[in-house]
């Protein structure tokens, strides 16, 4: 049995909005008097793992946590409890076209993005024509991304991503990328990098096809773990509660 | 065994740091310049506004107090203290907007934050060398200077004033990317550090006043950096008071807020 790819264990996150989200000096001053401290837990005390070559789905409503999750495998986050062992380089696209600056070319931000995620010059030269290639845009490719249509972006930005070599691979409602064909061609590309044993971890909101393309899955209600196991499973408990919520919601709206 | 106290946990700490930053060298290049790029392409004169604004700025001075600088020659002097000035009062405010402009980034990519402060001061140095030449430009035709051999002291002068700027941006960025009122504090922080410096009085005015006076006005960092590209730049005597305070002043700056910046980073994501 090999060594999970990557390890959550109990982790909390916790946000203190008036002193965390907007901490202007007053409030700040006011938090030392009063200490005044009112917690919003996004997570509470969350373990899960995933394998190699596993593709693991997480669901949830909005606001259950799951962007805070998916920040703290990507460690740009500091969980107040808890810890995230990843073993494997990662690669992100939690917002598309981050490290992207939309004034240049594309080509320029083919090194932007590469760079920024830790590849050296080199390696990006190496990998520059097989981006551009995939990414599908040709010609456009010499033009300032500020004149990119949105799937053109996407493109741009899965191309980079998917060529950084990632062993474990984080993505953010992204699965929806580009046209028809360019989703098929990226789901071939992700299929492969299970098949080379990497993982892939995905939020989706497209349940159907999370529960598809997953092996396993975890559903996050209000910070917390409700379910984990298999993803056609899990996925059939969290449409089985949507469904009930919105009855009772709608129950409730003709009384 | 170390415990995360020692002292010897710290260094190694660092270390990791600065081998993470080193590995990243080729985006902080990448990242200025594309930065440059963008702000040429957005507004027409781009990157000319790095010398045209101090330069401006000291042109206006230069008028206004004519009475003060009696001799053209003053020019010199003038612009010499406004180019070194403002390439360090960007850095005030350059070092937190280089975090808040580009939060989604640090939202999502984990690397050593400190990448986006010197991305910043390395802009703000291609914009400072550029004023050099254009100070050079008009001084020499009009003040009748020209560079001698002291112009080397630059190779002292300048990466003190860089360790000086990045510590300067690191603290800023620490202080005021949770604390945003700050923001709006630095515009007059930077006026005030402009009257106290010596660019538009002249060095002279020190010599009328009290002992304490004097050594307020010498408190300030700027005072030694000035003094030093004043050397440099116009071949003024050099004072080993000067050299040995900006070496200090730079030193503990960029330490102090190299150092405040490293130990916060990891919340900074949280404020953005």
């Amino acid at each position: 049995m090999s060594r999970p790819a990557l390890k959550v264990e109990n982790v909390s996150v916790r946000f203190r909005p008036y002193v965390d989200r907007r901490p202007t000096l007053r409030r700040s001053l006011a938090t030392f008097r009063h200490k005044e401290t009112q917690l919003v837990e996004a997570l509470k005390s969350v373990s899960f793992e995933v394998q190699r070559g596993e593709a693991f789905g997480i669901v949830g409503q909005n606001g259950a946590g799951k962007s805070t999750l998916l920040r703290v495998m990507a460690r740009t986050l500091r969980p107040d409890d808890g810890r995230v062992v990843v073993r494997g380089r990662m690669s992100t696209l939690l917002q598309l076209g981050v490290g992207f600056n939309a004034e240049l070319s594309g080509s320029r931000n083919i090194y932007l993005g590469g760079l920024v995620a830790g590849l050296t010059k080199k390696q990006v030269d190496e990998r520059y024509d097989e981006i551009v290639e995939y990414s599908e845009l040709g010609e456009a490719i010499y033009r300032p991304m500020k004149t990119y249509s949105s799937g053109m972006f996407s493109r741009l930005a899965f191309a980079v991503a998917m060529h950084l070599d990632p062993e474990i691979l984080l993505l953010d409602e992204v699965l929806a990328v580009g046209d028809e064909g360019f989703k098929e061609k990226s789901m071939a590309t992700m299929n492969e990098l299970l098949s080379k044993s990497g993982s892939i971890v995905f939020v989706s909101h497209a349940v159907r096809q999370l529960a598809e393309f997953c092996d396993r899955a975890a559903w996050l209600d209000r910070g917390q773990l409700v379910a984990i196991g298999d993803a056609e499973d899990v996925v059939e408990q969290y449409r089985a509660f949507v469904q009930q919520r919105r009855k009772e919601m709608r129950a409730q709206g003709l009384a | 065994m170390t415990t995360t106290t020692s002292p010897v946990y710290y260094a190694r700490r660092f270390n990791q740091y600065v081998s993470e930053l080193w590995r990243r060298r080729d985006f902080v290049w990448f990242f200025a310049r594309g930065n440059i790029k963008a702000r040429n392409a957005s507004t027409f004169l781009g990157l000319v506004w790095w010398v045209l604004n101090p330069l401006l700025l000291g042109l206006v001075y230069f008028f206004i107090f004519g009475l003060i600088f009696p001799s053209e020659r003053d020019i010199a002097y003038l612009l010499s203290g406004m180019f070194v000035f403002h390439y360090s009062s960007q850095s005030l405010t350059g070092g937190a907007a280089s975090i808040l402009s580009n939060s989604k980034l640090l939202a999502n990519i984990r690397f050593p934050r400190l990448i986006l402060p010197i991305a910043f001061l390395l802009e703000s140095t291609f914009g400072f060398l550029a004023s050099l030449v254009v100070f050079y430009a008009i001084v020499i035709p009009f003040a009748g200077v020209v560079p001698g051999p002291e112009i080397l002291i630059l190779l002292v002068a300048l990466p003190l004033q860089i360790l000086f700027n990045l510590g300067l941006a690191a603290a800023t960025a620490r202080l005021a990317v949770p604390f945003r009122d700050i923001n709006n504090l630095i515009p007059y922080l930077n006026r005030i550090w402009l009257y106290t410096s010596p660019i538009i009085w002249p060095l002279s005015m020190l010599t009328g006043m009290s002992e304490t006076a004097q050594s307020l006005f010498r408190l300030n960092p700027m005072f030694p950096i000035i003094a030093l590209y004043r050397t440099a730049l116009l071949g003024y005597p050099l004072e080993s008071a000067d050299l040995i305070a900006a070496v200090i002043w730079c030193v503990v700056a960029g330490v102090v807020g190299i150092a405040m910046f490293i130990k916060y980073e990891g919340r900074m994501v949280r404020y953005l």
